[in-house]
């Protein structure tokens, strides 16, 4: 009796998660892949195994300039946050003297995540548009006499709208690495002889490399798979892989096509995750 | 304790009736079920109107595929009611028990993508151009042609419409008029002076709410339309906007209201449909959405002289001189994989 509700009790508690994770994540998955060896025939599609869609996917030159295209833009949003995040995180913890201020500055930065991502992704609009607060700001002060285009609808806007949404991702885990790193390690490296320059170089960065590998990883992915930024900001030439997949599943009616795309997606993802986790692993080794 | 099963079994009861009556899910563009005569349908009926929206008409086949018994009627545009009909998903009308089918004009009757082997598969409801619109106070000479949304004079102040229906545009533009019968090259050409566009597009636009907003922030100053629609949004938001057909000719588009197979709900989508076939219902939505009306009787009674002569009604070469869509079929990767090349550029 008690055996069986000890059994019962493993089971409802690993049980549960793991139909979850079979139901949800690894059924789509298996069914994303078969779909992509499909055919497409008028009306719909057809059961095959071919790997033509795969083919179209690097023949016909369309979906390798979206992919290289979201590719770049994902890797700027990742820099850029990073360049933002990194040296904010370091100025937390170890230059900001007042806990609640660090608190407070650390909460404001978190808080965005709580309002809809498309709220704060619309607002950029009335920000960036041609009669919006940005070009009167610049009117009111002088800087310009005309209102601008130039700051909505192209890839500037979405890197810019992207790196603000996902910015939280990036400071997070850099900013937990950095509090991780003993204050005595840093001082002991001044004992030694060391410029601060030397010491952050030498003993900071690297050990705050976990923390930048898993904010680019995050920001990367983020942006890789959006789709409402270009939707919401982006131009005629904002076109990003997430999109495409929306037409192949939605207006072009080529399921097949849309699955090997995810697929394909997928195994980006996947690589930029293990690369990561990878170094993220090295670099503990090399701190030990 | 009993008394209180007799009081639950006789509200039970008393509310019976009134459930029974049942629902109609119909999924559908915004204002094809508009409270201003939906309501009154409902009270009348006792049919309760449950809409959800689309916003393409790329939307009907994916909600549809996904599995049946969640909607009884849907209102494809007339390049889509012929893929309903390949995908099996809709049923053939029973055209006699529609009151008003034979007011229908005979052109919309005529159109090939509501039937089938001798069938109806759709019935007519509303119809309109796809025009041109541009800003008032942004012309002095008011452009006329296609052309116009190619000037790089107008840089970064043009919008397009965000479907294969910009190559119907482009061709147009090129000369090739047999739009719903483009060649490989002549899909090539019209991809090329679509490309050559991009640079000077603003954005492309999705939704008629999108576009609305583009006119409203001063990003665009022409545009194609869904005339009647975002004109008359714009309107009531101060913004003085005007429609025209280009020397090019425009597309013309009309919704049909198809039956989705085995509906449950049968005898209230009925009566839904002759509702919006009838004065209640082509007024209602010419009144919501400013779209034109499908039933010639019912327009002469119940719209005023103005309406009725600024919705076309009277004006058969008018109807004549629009591209009305076509289904493309097998064709229809070929465009679409066009557009979306364009887009990927």
């Amino acid at each position: 009796m008690t055996l069986l509700r000890r059994h019962l009790a493993g089971v409802l508690v690993l049980g549960i998660p793991l139909a979850w994770i079979v139901i949800f994540m690894l059924v789509p998955y298996a069914i994303i892949g078969t779909y992509s060896f499909w055919t497409k025939t008028y009306p719909t599609f057809q059961p095959d195994f071919q790997f033509g869609n795969y083919a179209t996917l690097f023949t016909d030159p369309q979906y390798l300039q979206v992919l290289l295209r979201t590719l770049k833009i994902s890797a700027l949003v990742s820099v850029a946050s990073l360049a933002l995040a990194y040296p904010f995180a370091y100025w937390l913890v170890f230059r900001c003297r007042s806990a609640g201020v660090r608190t407070w500055l650390y909460m404001a930065v978190i808080a965005p995540l709580w309002v809809s991502y498309l709220l704060r992704a619309y607002i950029w609009k009335t920000i960036l548009g041609t009669e919006g607060i940005l070009n009167s700001f610049l009117m009111w002060a002088g800087f310009t006499d005309a209102p601008s285009d130039i700051f909505l609808y192209n890839q500037f806007a979405m890197i810019l709208t992207l790196t603000y949404i996902f910015i939280p991702f990036m400071v997070m885990p850099i900013y937990t690495a950095l509090e991780r790193i003993p204050p005595n390690l840093a001082e002991a490296s001044a004992d030694l002889g060391q410029t601060p320059w030397q010491t952050f170089r030498k003993v900071t960065l690297p050990l705050s490399t976990p923390g930048i590998a898993a904010g680019f990883t995050l920001t990367f992915c983020l942006s890789f798979g959006d789709f409402i930024a270009p939707f919401l900001v982006g131009g005629p030439d904002g076109n990003l892989i997430a999109g495409v997949i929306q037409t192949q599943f939605g207006s072009a009616l080529n399921w097949p096509l849309g699955s090997a795309l995810s697929i394909v997606m997928l195994v980006i993802v996947l690589s930029i995750v293990s690369l990561s986790d990878r170094l993220e692993r090295s670099s503990r080794i090399g701190a030990h | 304790m009993k008394r209180t099963l007799t009081a639950t079994l006789a509200l039970s009861l008393a509310a019976g009736p009134v459930w029974a009556e049942g629902t109609v899910n119909v999924l559908t563009w915004e204002g094809y079920t508009d409270a201003s005569f939906i309501a009154k349908f409902e009270e009348d009926s006792g049919c309760k109107v449950s809409a959800t929206y689309v916003g393409s008409n790329d939307d009907f086949a994916p909600k549809l595929m996904s599995g049946g018994g969640v909607y009884d009627l849907i209102t494809p545009s007339i390049d889509t009611t012929a893929l309903m009909i390949d995908l099996g998903v809709v049923e053939p009308l029973d055209t006699a028990a529609l009151a008003g089918w034979n007011d229908i004009y005979p052109k919309f009757l005529a159109l090939e993508g509501i039937q089938r082997d001798g069938a109806y598969y759709g019935m007519p409801y509303s119809w309109g151009a796809i025009a041109f619109m541009y800003r008032k106070d942004a012309f002095t000479t008011p452009p006329t042609s296609i052309a116009d949304l190619w000037n790089p004079e107008l840089a970064g102040k043009i919008s397009l419409w965000d479907d294969k229906s910009a190559i119907y545009v482009a061709a147009r533009k090129n000369g090739d008029m047999d739009i719903y019968n483009l060649t490989d090259a002549q899909i090539e050409n019209a991809k090329a002076a679509l490309v050559e566009q991009k640079p000077l597009v603003r954005k492309y636009w999705a939704t008629a709410g999108e576009l609305v907003d583009l006119y409203k922030a001063g990003e665009v100053v022409i545009s194609n339309t869904w005339a009647g629609y975002q004109s008359s949004l714009l309107a009531a938001e101060g913004i003085e906007v005007v429609e025209f057909i280009p020397t090019e000719g425009a597309e013309g588009w009309m919704d049909a209201w198809m039956v989705v197979k085995e509906t449950p709900n049968k005898e209230c989508a009925y009566k839904f449909l002759n509702m919006q076939l009838s004065e209640q219902g082509q007024c209602g939505v010419a009144n919501v959405n400013g779209y034109s009306a499908v039933n010639a009787a019912a327009a002469k009674a119940c719209m005023s002289p103005e309406q009725f002569a600024a919705l076309h009604q009277d004006d058969p070469d008018y109807l004549d001189s629009l591209f009305i869509w076509t289904p493309l079929g097998e064709r229809f990767e070929a465009y679409t994989n066009a557009w979306n090349a364009v887009k990927a550029q």
